[in-house]
């Protein structure tokens, strides 16, 4: 009948398409060189299609594609299990960068002449996230991130307000602020990855730079290493908003850009998003006085982005070609002034505005990695850490890490365990 | 009597109905109201939530559109669904009608039927990487092997449903058409499928929101192909360090449009499907 | 005689090849996952086998067994409330009203939405309006925000979810309803059936298959719920709200103990099916002693 024949039409046509679409759109054989990046920072999209379209426009025999997709971490394991490894993936120095190492999906790069320009005290961050020793450079350390304190500037010369330095300074400084009727701090505790920021940075200045990897040696627990991270983080909170939970990360920019709090705990990569809600604002930042003698604290500063070649890329100096590309000065310059950041080549960069109070600590190398760069992320280390702001209970708290971080980790653990036997123990 | 029933209106009802009718209508006023505002224009106060726009500007939604390379977007997103609804109405129905003809009587059929519907209830995740996995294998990680993928996360429902539908059907009236010398496969077209209508509109409208608003499939299987539906477009505005719900909101009203029209078209079916008219 | 054998092969015709597809992309994939949750799989790179060890650290992991709790309790009570009010509200749009088209589009919205865009909107209304409208009714509890609450969080996402399946329950029920033929009725109001009766005795009978249909999904897709978790807490707080997909996906995806949650998805599987099949076989006896 007429209503069979149009059903098999439309049938015919939906399968026809379905069988042709993927066919069009397939790479042509030209002798040049096809690179692909898998880059994990969607919000620098826009940068990476600029510099995507500069290598194009000035290499011939490279075709340099840059993919930013949305949800990378996905993207980047179903393509591993697929078994199709982009050329260079650009990942942050955290525990994943370690995972890639151990599994050996990335390439040894030592030999590369670029890193003789990268700050050395990135590629020793790289070095240590490595779960045994592992010989060689696996990545190319391209900009880092930096989390302590954001103030309001215009606030602070209003009420002319001082800088802590130490712990005590801070306290004090929130008791003024709070005198004023101004609320010290806000937090965005709703979206638990934010809790991590005031963590980080007090752990970098309380807890051995070590912690984790002694942990994994069985030399240590958190328990006796993080109780005093634990009370100050506590101590913080109580100058935040009343229900700190009820808010998330963009509630928690929006308040800070509309002047409801006068500091901010996060890192520097909320700037953009401060600015966006207010573009007047003006924002500076400095280190999480964590202790009471300033000569112990250290800015809380990590990868934020490297870029690895895979084991699986055919021509490696072609993408190393493109690493020498985005390695370029300018588009460093281009790229910190696009996403706050701070660079890891050395170099003459602008910094942002916003990282002036940091800039010293930057400049005399006084940098410790996030703590939570260690943390599987299968732990959920920032939901224990919400648990523990909620519920108050530092003893459970430090118990429930260390009973977690030894499930999840068994394997790492054992691993470790398995080479300093073999080895000796470093030390 | 029968007319004069009809006639009556229940005010009550329709009154109180109008009435719930605001519980749908609010949230839904938020998320236009956030979607016409610019960024500034979001505050923390409750005066300042559910204050109207200062401008009622369409650059939200031109925005939008843009960053999610709309109509793009939409042309992939439409071709998934409207081939998988079409395969699904057409294979479903047949095996509802395969399966429940014979599940009553056979031993077999009871159990593959028993067997897809249970597919109902593996979880997505267990499936994730596997699939990732296989598809790529069988050079089906493209939109070929979406629109499969769909067919099969689909079936235990749709078969649920044509099965449950179909006992309904009186099968005299597949009888009566044997006598007249049809064959079981010209049976189903000539008899069996139209009175399947109420059904396929349903199993069309629960199949095309399903996969209208599916994000993980075409992520986990077509991950890094470029080639974006809307709700993988839509992944733009939710990055963990900023969201820009203004352009968000923009851009999920515009994605309501198309698969509104579909309903407003599927609706009349649903609710104009009877069997009655078949049994009589 | 012949006529019996062309149609049976005409039904294997048909099931062969689609049972076939069926199997290929879902029991397959589902073994391959089994078979991953005996080892320390991260997602990539080598693994081991570890036996049953994942299925023991899931009977002492107190978060899975939190998550369970929740999603369980989540599930049950997001199924009532939709269940209750769904059947209501199909009533209502069945009977003689105003604006029937109009009311059954509009009452269908929420399902047109995508369950994330619904959560980011929900979210809004639970963190800014909802603690106002506490505070001017007084109401101690509602003045702070429910989503931090590790009390009332899950209450937040029950709502949420039933705001939205409501909407395809109502549908369901609604096409149910238009299966009751007309004379049912006329033949209640000679016997003088009105209301309650009417609908317990006369209409609710003849709607059970999809009152099964309904409950069935219901629970399955509550016992899934990943969207709303994902937009609205993220599992917290205090992760009081990790539902057992939101703890698969995030681990097992995102994270890299893809093994261990595979463990926890085949045996979250086996729950779904036990409660599942115990709910379908209560409402079939039910169905046959009407």
């Amino acid at each position: 009948m007429k209503k069979k024949k149009v059903i098999s039409a439309v049938l015919a046509v939906s399968m026809l398409s379905a069988a042709i679409l993927p066919g069009c759109g397939s790479g042509e054989d030209s002798g040049v060189t096809e690179i692909e990046i898998l880059q994990y920072k969607p919000e620098a999209a826009t940068y990476f299609d600029q510099v995507e379209d500069e290598f194009n426009a000035t290499h011939d025999d490279i075709h340099l594609t840059i993919s930013s997709p949305n949800d990378a971490s996905t993207i980047m394991r179903t393509r591993f299990i697929r078994e199709d490894y982009p050329d260079i993936i650009g990942i942050g120095g955290d525990i994943n960068y370690s995972y890639y190492v151990d599994a050996g999906i990335l390439a040894d790069v030592s030999d590369y002449e670029g890193l003789a320009d990268i700050n050395q005290s990135y590629i020793d961050i790289l070095e240590n996230l490595e779960i045994v020793p592992t010989d060689g450079t696996f990545g190319v350390p391209y900009v880092a991130n930096a989390a302590g304190i954001l103030y309001n500037r215009d606030m602070f010369e209003e009420h002319g307000w001082e800088i802590p330095e130490t712990w005590n300074e801070l306290i004090d400084l929130c008791e003024d602020i709070q005198a004023e009727g101004i609320l010290p701090f806000y937090f965005g505790f709703r979206d638990t990855w934010t809790c991590l920021a005031p963590w980080n940075a007090l752990a970098v200045g309380l807890a051995p730079e070590d912690t984790c990897r002694n942990v994994n040696a069985g030399e240590t627990t958190f328990t006796d290493e993080y109780r005093e991270t634990a009370e100050k983080c506590l101590e913080l909170v109580s100058y935040g908003p009343d229900d700190p939970f009820a808010y998330g990360y963009n509630d928690a920019c929006t308040a800070f850009a509309n002047g409801e709090s006068a500091m901010y705990p996060i890192g520097s990569y909320a700037v953009p998003q401060i600015l966006s809600v207010n573009p007047e604002m003006n924002i500076d930042s400095f280190v999480m006085p964590g202790n009471e003698d300033p000569s112990e604290n250290t800015l809380n500063s990590g990868v934020d982005l490297m870029f690895a070649v895979t084991e699986a890329c055919e021509n490696k100096d072609a993408a190393l070609e493109v690493i020498d590309f985005l390695l370029e000065d300018e588009n460093i310059q281009a790229y910190i002034d696009d996403q706050n950041a701070i660079p890891c080549k050395t170099g003459d960069f602008q910094l942002a505005s916003e990282l002036d109070g940091m800039t010293s600590f930057i400049e005399a190398g006084n940098m410790t990695d996030y703590q939570d760069h260690y943390y599987p992320s299968e732990m959920a280390a920032d939901a224990l850490i919400q648990t523990f702001l909620i519920n108050e209970d530092v003893d459970e708290f430090l118990s429930d890490f260390d009973t977690r971080w030894q499930r999840y980790n068994r394997d790492i653990i054992r691993e470790v365990q398995e080479y300093n036997e073999e080895h000796g123990t470093a030390e | 009597m029968y007319e004069k029933m009809k006639a009556r209106v229940n005010w009550p009802i329709t009154i109180l109905l109008f009435v719930g009718l605001l519980t749908i209508a609010f949230p839904l006023y938020m998320a236009i109201v956030i979607a016409f505002k610019q960024p500034s224009e979001m505050t923390t106060s409750i005066s300042g939530i559910l204050s109207l726009p200062e401008t009622w500007s369409l650059s939200n939604f031109a925005q939008a559109m843009e960053v999610t390379d709309f109509w793009r977007s939409l042309g992939n997103s439409l071709l998934v669904t409207v081939s998988t609804v079409v395969l699904c109405i057409i294979l479903h129905s047949l095996m509802g009608f395969a399966v429940g003809r014979n599940k009553g009587h056979s031993k077999i059929y009871n159990v593959i039927y028993l067997f897809i519907v249970s597919g109902m209830f593996v979880p997505f995740a267990i499936l994730m990487m596997p699939l990732a996995k296989q598809t790529a294998e069988m050079h089906l990680a493209n939109w070929a092997g979406v629109i499969l993928l769909y067919v099969v996360f689909y079936m235990p429902m749709n078969l649920l449903l044509y099965t449950g539908y179909l006992v309904n059907i009186p099968i005299a009236l597949e009888e009566a058409a044997r006598v007249d010398g049809a064959s079981t496969w010209r049976t189903f077209w000539k008899i069996i499928f139209p009175i399947m209508k109420p059904m396929h509109a349903t199993v069309a409208v629960i199949t095309a929101l399903a996969v209208w608003n599916d994000v993980m499939t075409p992520l986990v299987i077509m991950a890094g192909s470029g080639q974006n539906t809307l709700p993988l477009a839509q992944l733009t505005f939710q990055t963990q360090f900023g969201t820009n719900y203004n352009l968000a909101f923009a851009s999920y009203l515009l994605a309501l449009i198309p698969i509104v029209i579909f309903y407003i078209i599927c609706q009349k079916q649903i609710i104009n499907g009877v069997v009655n008219g078949a049994v009589k | 005689m012949k006529k019996g054998n062309s149609s049976k092969r005409t039904y294997m015709l048909i099931t062969i090849p689609i049972l076939a597809l069926f199997v290929c992309f879902n029991t397959v994939p589902l073994i391959r996952g089994v078979i991953y949750s005996f080892t320390n799989f991260k997602g990539f790179g080598d693994y081991d086998w570890v036996g049953f060890r994942n299925y023991m650290d899931l009977f002492t992991d107190p978060r899975i067994g939190n998550s369970y709790l929740f999603t369980i309790k989540l599930a049950i009570v997001a199924t009532i409330v939709t269940n209750v009010i769904s059947l209501i509200l199909a009533l209502g749009l069945n009977s003689r009203i105003k604006g029937k088209t109009f009311l059954r589009a509009a009452y269908f919205v929420p399902n047109v939405l995508g369950a994330l865009v619904v959560g980011y909107i929900f979210q809004y209304i639970f963190t800014y309006i909802l603690p106002e409208l506490g505070k001017m009714i007084g109401s101690e509890t509602l003045s702070t925000s429910m989503l931090s609450s590790t009390s009332l969080a899950w209450i937040a996402i029950v709502v949420v979810c039933a705001w939205q399946n409501i909407a395809m329950n109502t549908i369901i029920y609604i096409s149910g309803l238009q299966t009751v033929p007309e004379d049912v009725y006329e033949a209640g109001d000679l016997d003088g059936a009105t209301g309650w009766k009417k609908f317990r005795y006369l209409t609710f009978p003849l709607i059970i298959p999809f009152f099964t249909i309904n409950m069935v999904l219901c629970v399955k897709n509550f016992l899934m719920v990943f969207d709303q978790i994902m937009a609205m807490t993220q599992g917290g707080p205090a992760q009081s709200t990790e539902s057992i997909s939101y703890l698969i996906y995030n681990n097992g995806m995102k994270g890299g103990s893809f093994g261990y949650q595979s463990a926890n998805a085949v045996v979250f599987f086996i729950v779904i099916v036990v409660i599942s099949v115990a709910q379908m076989s209560i409402s079939s006896k039910k169905e046959e002693q009407l």
